[in-house]
Order: structure tokens, then C-alpha cells, then sequence
């Protein structure tokens, strides 16, 4: 109980202090992880509007895929990532494995599904006479699906938040693939796997408890979008 | 031909990515290094004054002594700094590395309960292990994972005469397989009151939390050397820095080094942790 | 030549048809309604004429190019049309963002944007609104508004789905004073339906028919709603007098049909023995408690069976040998001291009559 205390304590501390390890890992933990957010919304969103909105054989079967890898576990990925990114892998030429760099590619690759599956979900919640209407207005395809996305957009912004909970709160992927290597490729999950097998617990806490302060941030976010949309 | 866009895309992704982790920053040079050394923060002293000395950017990643060798045979890091002999040696016979360099040493202890229940404290580590064998009384607590220290744990079984994995693994309940790194089976042969086998280093910077001592800290078997191997390019991947891992091994060797390796842990542990060994294979 | 023109149209939706062989032509500044039951399709005529599906058989010619199948023809006329929707939905944008979407997918500078959307809803009479959230507004304002999104589009022809159901009088006839505005000042073509008779015979040059997918009858208001061509259409612009019966005598034009139990005389072009039906509006019936009669040429004696009092109109059913349904404000029905089982006369001209063929 003491030991918990304690941490909890020097937790605290770590935090309120701007302790520059701690504050170091926290900043990179969220720009890798937003990064990767961004650059998966970039790829789902438009890649949702073409799936939503196209009528082609297989569509059921690749949402349900889509769907199953949501489930995907991260150290999967992470060793799919690895064995890709790895210098003796196909993209090895590339010099990126134990790099944020392959950390937010794997982190894309990671939240895509959910991304991608929630948008899909997010525009077939939409009144089918929106873009119904916005054709007849002499919307283009382009406009249509503009139009159906912006009325979408808390549904969106939902799907993205969820997407980058996932990422910032991972870290088999993390770990396989960043290496965790101190002030680099070290994040908050990661940091906390290693200074907990050595022993240095209240690292570990305050380090957890910055987490689930995001976790929470996130949350209320969803909270409000919710209550917004409704 | 909205599929080729994306691909195009995304392949137009991974080389800005590859170029801005390219263009931004100094050369990365990459080292794998085992659980045990990286735990007692040795690093944190040795990687600043590489990175000043050869300019560059030093990457220092932890882990279990085969995945640290299977980093280096598939060329993801210009160097090795592991503690398994057969095996180092077996990474430079397959032509992986360039050449095994011994830099440090300590010796594995056998730790447990101080009232020592098993009676093994007078004994050699062979017949300590046997006396546990054959009691079979009090617990194991073995890591379990492939790393170093389970190298040598087996090592160990083997000179005292049993067969590891026919006779040893599955032997009871009381022998257990961790499967976790030193710190956590440590904790856990705190917490059951049994027996393992630690590196000097991971056991003198948890001891403070553990009620443990070193019981068994004689015997040339438990002698654990560190050596260093720079990754051969001709064999593992094109793109390995010879030239950076060999700075690797001269730094390591160096004179300078070398002192701050053999002071590394006095002022914290009362005691060093390491034995510097400036390229020598340590006898005993 | 026109401005719209279907040739042949058809479409079905798994299989099943719910629209056969339309053909229709509309001319530049012409208001034409289109009337039907329920579920006749007259929705899926609109959306094909909006260019928002492809018929599954005919053409369709807009300024004489085909837009059937080609898309970059058919972007180019819908962007030339405006369809109001019978429920409209708004975008979750204030209003005026929901006026001015249309006019910036066209690509139209900012300035004029404006000019046409505050044009739009001041014909609407919705400028106060211009800054509220679209998504708050009542039924009829969300009507009001999407009234104004196609006609800031100024649109070549403007279609409008049934544009005051499931509205309030009130709104009802305020969207009619819009309507109209529209077509004496901006003279578009307008394509609209409704199954309010009313209204597509106050607001429309041409009033179609469409019943179970084909499209019945086209002609003037006048046409459709006094000389039916069929006993579909006769039911459905509530001619509720439907007599079947067969010409029994023909003397020039004046035929007496026989029908059940009775001759009735009236004007017809028909040969002797042509299965026919009298249709007569029970409007042009006239009902008397004597045996007066005037000039009308039909006359026949019965008793009331049924009587049915609708608001401030009451509808009696009376036997004469065959039931004929009167129209009598209810008033004079309670000064008659009508009843059922009280014994009338009742009396209608012989061109009252509309005499259509019948096949069976």
C-alpha cells in the first residue's frame, strides 16, 4: 500500500514539476500519436466518401473485414511492421525501422480499420436525402461527398478521437517497431513497460496517470460531440 | 485508378517521412544490448560521450539477448553488446559480426531468502542447483525466456549433470518459469521466497526492494562476460555502418571508457559492478 | 421546341414495374401538374426527370441533348433544374449557407451569391432567417427555405414534390402565393405533383394523370376534370357517378345508354352496342322533393339510402334503379327535411354526361 502511495506521491511531483523526462515523453507521445492520427484521417476519410459512396461487388465483405481489424492485436501488427520495415525487409532500404517515423506508419496501419470503419458507419448515418439533395443542387461527386462528410462531422471527429485513443494508449507495436530508445522513440506506453520491468515504479505511475488524464481529456470529448450531435 | 492514387499516396508518405528522418539530425547509429547491461544505466553514461566523441546520434535498444542477436543478423544495428559466449560465437562463425570483443565482466549470483531455508550457501553453484534439485523444497524461480542469464542458468544444469529440458523443465512445482525480465523475476523470487539466478548489476540496483541476498557468488561457471561485435554489412544488410560499429568497439575498449566501466555503481552500490576487460576473455 | 421531352420512359426496382412507357413533352414557361394517387409514381418520375436515377428503359432530352446515361450531360442539366423535395431536408448550416451551397458548387463569384440568396429569401420572406441554424426551423420554414434554395439557382425548370403536403393551411397557401409569384414574374418551367386536384388545376397550363405507373390522361385542367378518358381518371378526379352500361339507342349524337334499370340520355359519338361508361358529377345532379324538372332531360324518381354530412356538405345516395351520389350543401339538405327513405326526384342534363368507352 505504501509502495502505491508513495508513487502516487512522486507521481505528483514528476508531473507538477515539469519533470523534463517526463514532460519529453508525454510531448512525443502525443505528436507521434497525433501524426498518426492525422495522417490516417487524411487517408480514411476520403477512402470512406469513395467505399460510402460507390455500389461495388464485395463492399458487405470488405466493410466486414474492415471490421474484424478493428481487433487487430498491436503486437501483430508490430511484428508485420518489423519484418516489413526491418533492413533486411522489402521497405528495408528505407532506413526506418526504431524511427517515430515507423512508429506513426504502424500506428496508421493500426487505426485505419477503426478510423475508416467508423467513418463509413459515420456517413451511412447520414438522412440518404442529404446527398440526394445535394445532387440535385448540382452537386458534383466531389461536392456530394464534400457536403456529406461536413454533415457528418461530429460522427467524424468521434471516429477520430477513438482512433487516436487507440494509438497514443499502444505499445506492443510501439515497442517492436520504435525500439523504445530513450528520447527518440520512447512514449508514454512504452516507458511505462520499461521502468516498470526495472523496478522504477513511480516513473511508471506518474507516467500512467498523465495517460489516463488523456484518456479522460478524450473522453469528455466524446461526451460533448455526443451531446452535440444530439 | 482512385486505388493507384492512394498508393501512390501513400508511397509518396514513407519517402517524405524516410527524408525528413533522413535530412533532420546526424547519422543514427544503432546498437542492440542486452536486458541486464541496459537496466543498470551504464548506458546512460556511455551514449552522450559516443555521440560527442564520433558526432553522431546513438540508438541504444534493449533487449533479450536473442532478440538482440536477431536484430543484428537481420541488420537493423551496426552493433551487439550481449552476454552469451556460444552464442556470440555462433553470430561471428555465421559471419554476422566482425569479431567478438570482450569489454567487461561480473559474475551471475544465486540469490534467495537470507535465512537461506535450502542450505545451498556453502556449496558450488553445480551442487547448490543439485541440492535444490533434489530437495525439490524450495522454489525456482527460473527467467524462463531464452535471454542471457537463462543461458547461463542452463549452463549451469548441464555441468551439474542433468538433461535441461527433459529432466529440469516441468521437474515440479517447485521449479518455476517466469518468462519476465530480471527485475520482475526477481520480485517474484522475492515475493515466493525461492531462489534465482541474477546478473551483479540488475541485482544491486533492485536489492533495496527485494528481500534477497546473494546466497552462491563463487564458481568459475557463474563468471558473465559482455562482449561487443560490430555487424558485418557483407552478410547482414548493405546498409549496416562498419565503420560506426567499430568506433563501437574501440570506444568500449578504450582506456578512458574503461575507468568509468570498472567506477560504474561504486559511489551508489558500495560496490562495482562491473570488471573492465579491455578486449581479454576473463579466466575466471 | 421543348424543354423537356420523355420518350418511352420505364422504370422498375427489383423486377417490378413503377413506371411503363411515359411519354411527355414540356414547353418553355410551362406549368404542368401531375396528379395520381399515392404510390402511383409519380415521386420516381420526378426523380428521373431530376436526372437523380436512370430509367431503366426510354430517353430523356433536355434542350433536345440526351441525358439519359451520359453523366457529364446530365451534371450539365440537373444544374439547370431544381427539385423540391416533398419533405425537404436542410443542411446543418444557417440558411443562408443552405441557399447560397448550390450557387457555389456552380462556381458563381461571391458578390452575386449574395445578391441571389438575399433575392431568394426575400421572395420566400424568410430574410430574418438568414443566420439561424436551418436544422431549428418549423415544417413550413424548412419548406420556405428549400423553395428558396432552387429558385436563388434560378433554374430553366423548377420541379416540386407534392410542395404543400403535410403542411398547415396557413403554410399552405403562403408556399401557393410563392408559386405563383414565381410563374408570373420569372416564367421557368414548372414541373410539379400533387394529389390535390385544386391546386394543379388553379396553379397549371397542363394537368397529367398517372395511375399504376402509365400516364392516363394530358390535357388542360378542364379536360381532365370535366371529359375524363377513362374510368381511372374519373374516380380519381372524383367524378363519383360511374355508370356502366351499353348505347341503346343513337339519334345523331343524343344516345340513351342503358344502365342497370334505366335509360339515361346523353351526348356521345358512339356506335350502337358500345360497352360504355356515364359518368356524371353529382355536382350537375339537381335533387327536389316535387317531380319539377326544367329542361333536363333525365329524371328519374328514388329513395334515399344513405347519407353522409362532410363538414359543411352532405353527400346523398339515392336509388333510382341505379345509386347516384348528390352533392347538397347541408343546409338545404336540413330545409329539405332529407332523410334516408325519403322519396325524391332527381334531374340532369344529357351534357352533363360524359360518356367513355368501356372494355369489357
Amino acid at each position: 500500500m505504501t509502495e502505491i502511495w508513495d508513487g502516487l506521491v512522486k507521481a505528483f511531483q514528476l508531473i507538477f514539476t515539469f519533470d523534463p523526462t517526463v514532460t519529453s515523453i508525454a510531448a512525443r507521445s502525443l505528436w507521434i500519436s497525433a501524426s498518426a492520427c492525422l495522417i490516417a484521417t487524411a487517408i480514411c476519410v476520403p477512402l470512406g466518401a469513395v467505399i460510402h459512396f460507390n455500389n461495388f461487388k464485395g463492399k458487405k465483405f470488405l466493410i466486414s473485414t474492415v471490421q474484424t481489424l478493428w481487433s487487430m492485436p498491436t503486437v501483430a501488427m508490430g511484428l508485420l511492421v518489423f519484418l516489413v520495415f526491418s533492413r533486411s525487409g522489402p521497405l528495408g532500404i528505407f532506413g526506418l525501422l526504431f524511427s517515430p517515423s515507423v512508429m506513426i506508419i504502424g500506428q496508421v496501419l493500426l487505426i485505419s480499420p477503426l478510423i475508416l470503419g467508423l467513418v463509413i458507419s459515420a456517413l451511412n448515418g447520414i438522412d440518404k436525402l442529404i446527398p440526394e439533395t445535394a445532387v440535385s443542387l448540382g452537386a458534383s461527386r466531389m461536392q456530394k461527398a464534400i457536403l456529406t462528410i461536413r454533415e457528418a462531422r461530429y460522427a467524424i471527429t468521434a471516429a477520430l478521437i477513438m482512433g487516436f485513443g487507440r494509438a497514443i494508449s499502444e505499445v506492443g507495436l510501439s515497442i517492436m517497431v520504435g525500439g523504445n530508445i530513450a528520447r527518440y522513440t520512447r512514449t508514454i506506453p512504452t516507458a511505462i513497460a520499461l521502468e516498470t520491468q526495472k523496478g522504477n515504479i513511480e516513473l511508471s505511475i506518474a507516467l500512467g496517470i498523465i495517460l489516463i488524464l488523456i484518456a479522460f481529456v478524450i473522453n469528455i470529448s466524446l461526451h460533448m460531440l455526443q451531446r452535440k450531435k444530439a | 485508378m482512385k486505388r493507384i492514387i492512394y498508393a501512390l499516396g501513400a508511397t509518396i508518405l514513407i519517402l517524405c517521412l524516410a527524408l525528413i528522418s533522413a535530412a533532420c539530425g546526424k547519422t543514427r547509429v544503432a546498437i542492440s544490448t542486452t536486458t541486464s547491461l541496459y537496466d543498470t544505466g551504464l548506458w546512460g553514461v556511455l551514449e552522450p560521450m559516443f555521440e560527442e566523441d564520433y558526432n553522431v546520434e546513438l540508438d541504444i535498444l534493449r533487449a533479450g539477448t536473442g532478440i538482440a542477436i536477431e536484430y543484428g543478423k537481420r541488420g537493423d544495428v551496426d552493433a551487439i553488446a550481449v552476454h552469451s559466449k556460444s552464442r556470440e560465437q555462433q553470430f561471428v562463425a555465421d559471419g554476422y559480426g566482425i569479431e567478438r570483443v570482450p569489454f567487461a565482466y561480473n559474475y551471475f549470483v544465486i540469490v534467495g531468502p537470507a535465512d537461506d531455508p535450502a542450505g545451498i550457501g556453502d556449496l558450488s553453484p553445480e551442487d547448490a542447483l543439485e541440492k535444490l534439485f533434489t530437495d525439490a523444497s524450495s522454489r525456482f524461480i527460473s527467467r524462463g525466456d531464452d535471454s542471457g542469464t537463462h543461458s547461463k542458468e542452463k549452463a549451469i544444469w548441464t555441468a551439474a549433470g542433468y538433461d535441461y529440458d527433459t529432466e529440469i523443465v516441468g521437474a515440479g512445482t517447485w521449479y518455476v518459469e517466469a518468462a519476465k525480465g530480471m527485475g520482475p523475476t526477481l520480485l517474484m523470487a522475492s515475493e515466493m521466497e525461492g531462489y534465482t539466478i541474477s546478473d551483479m548489476g540488475t541485482f544491486l540496483a533492485q536489492q533495496a526492494k527485494l528481500d534477497l541476498v546473494a546466497v552462491v557468488d563463487e564458481g568459475a561457471i557463474l563468471l558473465n562476460v559482455y562482449s561487443v561485435i560490430a555487424c558485418n554489412p557483407d552478410n547482414t544488410n548493405s546498409s549496416v555502418n562498419l565503420e560506426m560499429g567499430q568506433n563501437l568497439v574501440t570506444f568500449l575498449t578504450s582506456d578512458e571508457v574503461q575507468t568509468i566501466i570498472g567506477d560504474y555503481g561504486v559511489a551508489e552500490y558500495g560496490r562495482q559492478l562491473f570488471i573492465p576487460c579491455a578486449g581479454n576473455e576473463p579466466t575466471s | 421546341m421543348a424543354l423537356l421531352r420523355i420518350e418511352n420512359l420505364g422504370q422498375s426496382y427489383d423486377g417490378s414495374d413503377i413506371l411503363t412507357d411515359v411519354n411527355l413533352s414540356l414547353e418553355h414557361g410551362e406549368v404542368f401538374a401531375l396528379i395520381g394517387p399515392t404510390g402511383s409514381g409519380k415521386t420516381t418520375l420526378l426523380k428521373l426527370l431530376d436526372l437523380l436515377e436512370t430509367p431503366s428503359s426510354g430517353s430523356i432530352y433536355f434542350d433536345d441533348v440526351d441525358v439519359t446515361k451520359v453523366e457529364s450531360n446530365r451534371l450539365a442539366a440537373r444544374r439547370r433544374m431544381a427539385l423540391v423535395q416533398q419533405k425537404p431536408v436542410v443542411f446543418s448550416m444557417n440558411v443562408y449557407d443552405n441557399v447560397a451551397v448550390g450557387l457555389k458548387w456552380r462556381g458563381i463569384d461571391k458578390a452575386s451569391i449574395k445578391q441571389k440568396v438575399e433575392h431568394a429569401l426575400e421572395l420566400v420572406d424568410m430574410t430574418d432567417y438568414a443566420h439561424r441554424d436551418a436544422k431549428t426551423l418549423s415544417g413550413g420554414e424548412t419548406q420556405r427555405v428549400a423553395l428558396a434554395r432552387a429558385l436563388a439557382l434560378e433554374p430553366n425548370l423548377l420541379l416540386l414534390d407534392e410542395p404543400t403536403a403535410n403542411l398547415d393551411p396557413n403554410s399552405v397557401s403562403k408556399i401557393e402565393e410563392i408559386i405563383e409569384h414565381v410563374i408570373s414574374e420569372h416564367k421557368i418551367s414548372i414541373f410539379m405533383t400533387t394529389h390535390n386536384m385544386l391546386q394543379g388545376q388553379r396553379l397549371a397550363d397542363r394537368v397529367g394523370v398517372l395511375i399504376d405507373g402509365r400516364m392516363q390522361q394530358v390535357g388542360t385542367p378542364e379536360q381532365i376534370f370535366s371529359a375524363p378518358t377513362s374510368k381511372a381518371v374519373a374516380e380519381f378526379v372524383g367524378i363519383d357517378n360511374i355508370l356502366a352500361g351499353t348505347i341503346d339507342k343513337k339519334d345523331g349524337d343524343l344516345v340513351d345508354v342503358k344502365v342497370t334499370s334505366g335509360l339515361v340520355s346523353a351526348i356521345s359519338h358512339y356506335e350502337l352496342g358500345q360497352n360504355v361508361y356515364a359518368l356524371i358529377r353529382p355536382e350537375d345532379i339537381t335533387l327536389s322533393l316535387a317531380g319539377e324538372h326544367g329542361s333536363a332531360r333525365n329524371a328519374f324518381s328514388g329513395k334515399i339510402f344513405k347519407i353522409t354530412t362532410l363538414g359543411s356538405l352532405v353527400h346523398i345516395e339515392v336509388d333510382c334503379g341505379f345509386p347516384l351520389f348528390v352533392v347538397l350543401t347541408a343546409r338545404s339538405a336540413l330545409d329539405m327535411g332529407l332523410a334516408v327513405g325519403t322519396q325524391v326526384f332527381v334531374s340532369f342534363k344529357a351534357t352533363a354526361i360524359k360518356v367513355i368507352k368501356r372494355w369489357a
